[in-house]
């Protein structure tokens, strides 16, 4: 059959530039594939799921509890069928995979980005692909984000409220953008509709897009290469090929993963609908969104209250907390490739310990966006009693500098500590190969 | 000889493709802003929409009791949450929840503990007040802040507010206080006295004093 194919598709060729990739062998080097392999679960579960989805708010009457014929209980459509969804076998399953394999695509991401940044992998040339790597993210959280509010029970209900006033924000154009955006003044007739298509059409097509060219670049480009490679044969690429050596490797870790993804969703419920109830005004106590969003939350709940008057444009608290500042710190990430003054092309993996400033950078800034997670959890922290209302901003403002701060020194301190031992084995080792020759 | 060489074409091929090409693109991209213009639909105000007005009657919005008419001796230092409720074109009840910013927070305080600047004469007695309870910062709606007493937390971003004091910003993000709606008493029953005092949420002052304006004009 080979043979057949090759003859009419020339499928050798295919086989050669691109089945024959070779793939470095380092478990790190395995995130990117996982963060590859939740899109492709949350694909094939996001297909089923949008099989027996209803993308409506218009109200219906509730047939798992009708109400009585003077009173109605009526509730969205699009709640009405996650209600259904998970009357039918397995449909609750089905949701908590999506939901789980969902969270996993975002942390794989961000691992595997931080593996990235530590080893240096982002210089030349591969900025392009660490800015797609960006946008990846981006998107992938802009598309999570807008999974969460399709439910549409109370919980979603908030959230798409905040979300929406946060879109409302902005300076000047803030109000026809947020309309624009969620189908009119909240909540729209059409919101439902709006961000199902957003959901299932317009980010996953991003994704899809961004996913292609991140894999070709990188096909292209070839991996940065571990340092074993340098020793085993330098500047050659070390690898095991895609077609067939890394394929059932591949294959075991897809499994493996769905595996322990299926075991989450069996035992751990995530987004309970009839918890949480239809939209009601009923507010739900100590809403919070998913981790990865915490850190602009906790921005928010910190900041101080103020509005500013610029040429008819206000600029409140919510602009600068939810805006603003997410842009600086995307912004700054979008910049690392930029701060690289390297003029060579880079071949391999860098040992972070070689690099103490920027890991240390790296370190803390990953401790600011998680202090500004626990930020997150200040009101959750005012009714436990460990701080007050008086002193929660003071105490959490001054946690913000000073534990990123103390993380880029300590990081530097280790790093020399590192590097000292090292040296003095180095030089133990050379003192005793010294006395061994004499 | 020069009188022969060939004369260049007035527009070269390559500044020809270019500027068609410019042109294509410029009118692709005016037609497709055209489009998403087409993404933000109209607003019609319904009277379901319209914010509280004088003379709507206060009725429950909690999912249990929602529509009936709220009497004084429910009220307490907890938070009751109210919609506005007036009539449509044909003069049958009509809740007024087709915009959710309506619900409205209710509270009975002791006499003497309301103090400026809530506006009292808005308040019943000085004793029953009435505010929006859509939280200024995000949209959220507003509860009784569960570590203090007669206190409002909004369990979004905790923006707290002292609703005895005129739901003034007392903590957290929240750019300024909730919007006071005045009530009167009508027999057992509260029913509103006007529209709100200041600009509720998400309203800037501009924004507001239109929408008044609008909703007088429909109901004249």
């Amino acid at each position: 059959m080979n043979q057949w194919l090759d003859e009419r598709l020339h499928i050798s060729r295919l086989n050669d530039k691109f089945l024959r990739k070779a793939f470095p062998v380092h478990h790190s080097f395995f995130l990117g594939e996982i963060t590859l392999f939740s899109l492709i679960i949350l694909i094939i579960t996001g297909i089923v799921l949008a099989l027996s989805y209803e993308p409506s708010n218009s109200l219906v009457v509730n047939s798992f509890d009708p109400g009585t014929a003077e009173k109605q209980n009526l509730i969205p459509a699009a709640y009405h069928s996650a209600l259904k969804i998970n009357a039918m076998p397995f449909g609750d399953m089905l949701r908590r995979v999506h939901h789980w394999t969902a969270n996993i695509m975002v942390a794989a991401a961000v691992i595997h980005m931080m593996r990235i940044y530590f080893t240096g992998a982002f210089k030349k040339p591969r900025e392009i692909n660490w800015w797609i790597g960006m946008l990846l993210l981006i998107f992938t959280a802009l598309t999570a984000v807008t999974g969460y509010i399709l439910p549409y029970d109370n919980y979603a209900y908030n959230t798409v409220k905040v979300v929406y006033g946060i879109a409302a924000s902005v300076p000047w154009v803030g109000s026809w953008l947020a309309q624009a955006a969620f189908a009119g003044n909240f909540p729209g007739d059409g919101i439902i509709p709006r961000i199902y298509g957003y959901h299932i059409m317009l980010l996953p097509g991003i994704l899809l897009a961004l996913t292609g060219a991140h894999m070709l670049i990188m096909i292209k480009q070839k991996h940065t290469q571990p340092q074993y490679a340098k020793r085993i044969a330098y500047k050659k690429i070390v690898g095991v090929p895609l077609l067939t050596q890394q394929t059932p490797i591949m294959l075991m870790l897809t499994l493996l993963f769905a595996g322990i993804v299926l075991l989450f969703s069996a035992f751990i419920p995530v987004h309970p609908v009839e918890f949480f109830g239809p939209p009601s005004t009923t507010p739900i106590n100590n809403i919070k969104p998913d981790w990865y969003l915490l850190w602009v939350f906790g921005a928010l709940a910190i900041i101080p209250s103020f509005e500013m008057n610029i040429l008819g444009g206000v600029i409140g608290s919510e602009f600068v907390g939810a805006i603003l500042l997410p842009t600086m710190v995307i912004g700054a990430m979008f910049a690392v490739p930029m701060l690289d003054r390297s003029k060579d092309n880079n071949y391999y993996a860098e040992n972070p310990t070689n690099h103490p400033v920027r890991l240390a950078i790296g370190t803390s800034f990953m401790a600011l966006l998680i202090i500004l997670s626990v930020a997150g959890y200040k009101p959750d922290l005012i009714s436990g009693n460990v701080l007050t209302t008086a002193n929660a901003n003071t105490v959490l403002w001054i946690l913000v500098f000073l534990v990123p701060a103390v993380t880029y020194f300590s990081t530097i301190g280790i790093v020399r500590g590192i590097r000292s031992l090292r040296e003095a084995d180095e030089r133990e080792s050379l003192a005793h190969a010294a006395a061994a020759d004499d | 000889m020069t009188r022969y060489r060939k004369q260049d074409p007035e527009i070269t091929r390559r500044r020809f493709i270019n500027a068609a090409m410019g042109t294509t693109a410029t009118v692709g991209i005016v037609s497709l802003v055209g489009v998403l213009g087409t993404a933000n639909p109209v607003f019609r105000l319904t009277r379901d929409k319209m914010p509280p007005v004088e003379g709507d009657i206060l009725v429950h919005a909690s999912a249990s009791k929602e529509g009936e008419p709220i009497k004084i001796s429910e009220l307490s230092e907890q938070l009751v949450r109210a919609w506005p409720m007036g009539k449509d074109k044909e003069g049958n009840k009509l809740i007024r929840k087709g915009d959710p910013n309506n619900v409205l927070a209710i509270y009975r305080f002791p006499k003497g503990q309301i103090v400026a600047p809530t506006h009292l004469d808005a308040t019943i007695d000085g004793e029953i007040v009435a505010y929006s309870d859509i939280c200024t910062h995000a949209g959220c709606s507003v509860s009784d802040d569960d570590q203090q007493e007669g206190q409002m937390k909004c369990p979004c971003h905790s923006g707290q507010y002292d609703p005895k004091r005129g739901c003034i910003v007392v903590g957290g993000p929240p750019p300024r206080a909730l919007a006071q709606l005045p009530i009167k008493q009508d027999g057992e029953g509260l029913v509103v006295g006007g529209f709100f005092l200041e600009n509720p949420y998400p309203f800037t002052e501009s924004e507001w004093e239109a929408r008044k304006e609008a909703v007088k004009a429909q109901l004249a």
